[in-house]
């Protein structure tokens, strides 16, 4: 069914929070996802031209790094991109097969690949270029938020969280229940003033970002600029300099 | 967006197709004489074959082409099933005019049915056009213009196929051919006014309001997640020059909408009715493709943002 359904009262919102102060751009979390769900009982994540010219496969989790600011107050921005599992998902209602659907229970949406007919038009519906094709099987693809770990009974409990959560060694990525105010990502969002990405277009992603803080203590570029040297002995070695570039 | 052959040729075909089947619809409503029995039997023949060639090649684009009949399910939600829906239940409709058109074109029942027909084809087509006005996050498909837009060229390519057939059918058709030079015209205003819209946009978002940050804060790509494409890149951040779109879409002007519409004047003024009119429909689908093409590669994606593009 891929009318987006109502959550019922009570009902959890499980998502990400994602810190963008302290994300060092590593890829550790995109590289155990791609481990994971290569590895999963949803089938292998495909690679095309593995060892050739241009290497290209499917991935959940995507990491790229941004410079903000003006010159001489611009600071990194690593930024870690996946699904949102939005309140709002567009992907979900264009899908003309039902393969695209959103839980009830939790919120994450996720595709049904036995019934997906391949026909990309939730890709486009996606302002966050979230999901991605799968050639080999001719079907669409995208994170589950670790379904197949945050629900799994035999794993101790402290583990059963997403992968990217569970590898990052910044302590970047933190998973819960949105929908409770007293979980510890709701808390850190509203101590953090978390955002949503791209809010002018209403998808109301579930996935927040923490932004990345103002510098505490004002800091000066750590290079002073060359000064031209003065006297006599300057006069020499430029002399010199000449003699020897000629 | 990338622009698939398939999805061009679907959109092309059923919008002569449709288009075909509107005209011969209201033809039959507002009273033909028996003599054009064949010419309307004939034109529903071209018009399902089309529709049906036409809707082939959108299955060409699917992953799992074995699971399309599962496309008609959402039709509650996702334009793209009510597409398939609707094209599914035009061929009964189109079938039961055709019959009734057989029987006694002057009845009432073939009035009616051939007004059904009309419906039936031109709701698929804006099915088709909702299939992109819905997605908001490409500007130029998510405006006011892409659904009206759809149906003036349907029934802008189907009036040259209309008259075409006329012409074999009866040697010549000044009035149908008039009718078809106004169409051609609207058509030709319509993508006008639909280039000017999309020139005079803003971007729906900046890269900064994409990751986070206050939408006006500078930001610009340092490293992007990979090195080579990958299916968002093909699929979402396709580019043309601007260049070659201006060219293009000067050629779309002419081939689509300006030779067409002359065309059709010649043959409302019964000059050579046959050769200009086959012209004109060989101009329509050569310049409609290219229409179609631009329509694609003009388009952007919010989601290229993320790779530095712009949008």
């Amino acid at each position: 069914m891929t009318q987006v359904p109502t959550p019922a009262p009570g009902a959890r919102k499980l998502g990400l929070v994602i810190d963008l102060d302290t994300c060092v751009g590593c890829h550790a979390c995109a590289v155990n996802c791609k481990e994971w769900n290569t590895g999963g009982e949803a089938g292998i994540l495909p690679d095309y031209d593995k060892y050739g010219e241009q290497p290209d496969g499917v991935w959940f989790n995507r990491i790229h790094s941004y410079e903000s600011g003006t010159d001489g107050h611009s600071r990194t921005v690593n930024f870690p991109r996946s699904c949102l599992h939005c309140e709002n998902p567009l992907c979900v209602t264009v899908c003309p097969t039902g393969a695209s659907f959103k839980r009830a229970e939790d919120g994450i949406v996720l595709i049904d690949t036995d019934i997906c007919i391949g026909c990309k038009l939730c890709s486009w519906a996606c302002p966050y270029g979230a999901r991605e094709f799968d050639e080999d099987n001719g079907v669409m693809r995208k994170c589950t938020l670790c379904i197949d770990r945050i629900y799994d009974e035999s794993r101790p409990a402290a583990e059963r969280e997403p992968a990217c959560v569970s590898t990052c060694p910044a302590k970047a990525r933190h998973f819960g229940d949105l929908a409770d105010p007293q979980s510890k990502v709701s808390r850190l969002v509203e101590e953090r003033g978390g955002v949503d990405l791209l809010p002018e277009l209403g998808y109301r992603p579930t996935n927040k970002y923490l932004p990345p803080r103002q510098a505490q203590i004002p800091t000066t570029p750590r290079e002073a600029p060359a000064r031209p040297a003065q006297g006599i002995g300057a006069a020499l070695l430029q002399l010199l300099d000449k003699a020897l570039s000629r | 967006m990338k622009p698939a052959a398939s999805i061009l040729l679907l959109t092309t075909l059923t919008g002569f197709a449709y288009g075909l089947l509107a005209w011969l619809g209201l033809y039959v409503a507002t009273g033909t004489p028996a003599a054009a029995r064949l010419m309307v039997l004939s034109g529903v023949g071209v018009g399902l074959v089309l529709a049906t060639l036409g809707l082939m090649a959108s299955a060409l684009h699917l992953g799992r082409k074995e699971r399309a009949w599962r496309a008609f399910s959402q039709w509650r939600s996702s334009w793209l099933s009510r597409e398939g829906v609707a094209a599914v239940l035009t061929y009964p409709i189109v079938l039961g005019f055709a019959w009734s058109e057989l029987r006694d074109p002057a009845a009432g029942l073939a009035r009616v049915l051939g007004v059904a027909a009309a419906l039936a084809s031109l709701g698929t087509v804006y099915c088709t056009s909702m299939i992109y006005a819905s997605l908001k996050p490409i500007r130029q498909w998510h405006n006011p213009h892409t659904a009206p837009d759809y149906l003036i060229y349907a029934l802008f390519s189907g009036g040259t196929l209309f008259v075409l057939l006329h012409a074999l059918a009866f040697g010549t058709g000044a009035a149908a051919a008039a009718l078809s030079a106004l169409a051609a015209l609207c058509a030709l205003i319509a993508k006008r006014i639909y280039w000017r819209h999309i020139d005079m946009q803003t971007p729906l978002a900046t890269l900064a309001s994409a990751i986070g940050l206050p939408k006006d804060t500078p930001a610009r790509p340092l490293d992007a997640p990979h090195f080579t494409e990958n299916f968002i890149l093909r699929e979402m951040g396709f580019q043309i020059a601007r260049r070659h779109a201006a060219k293009l879409r000067r050629i779309t002007l002419g081939l689509a909408f300006a030779l067409p519409l002359s065309l059709s004047v010649l043959a409302a003024f019964e000059l050579v009715p046959l050769a200009s009119s086959t012209l004109a429909v060989l101009c329509a689908a050569l310049g409609l493709l290219t229409e179609r093409w631009l329509f694609f590669a003009e388009a952007t994606h919010v989601s290229a943002l993320y790779y530095g593009r712009r949008i």
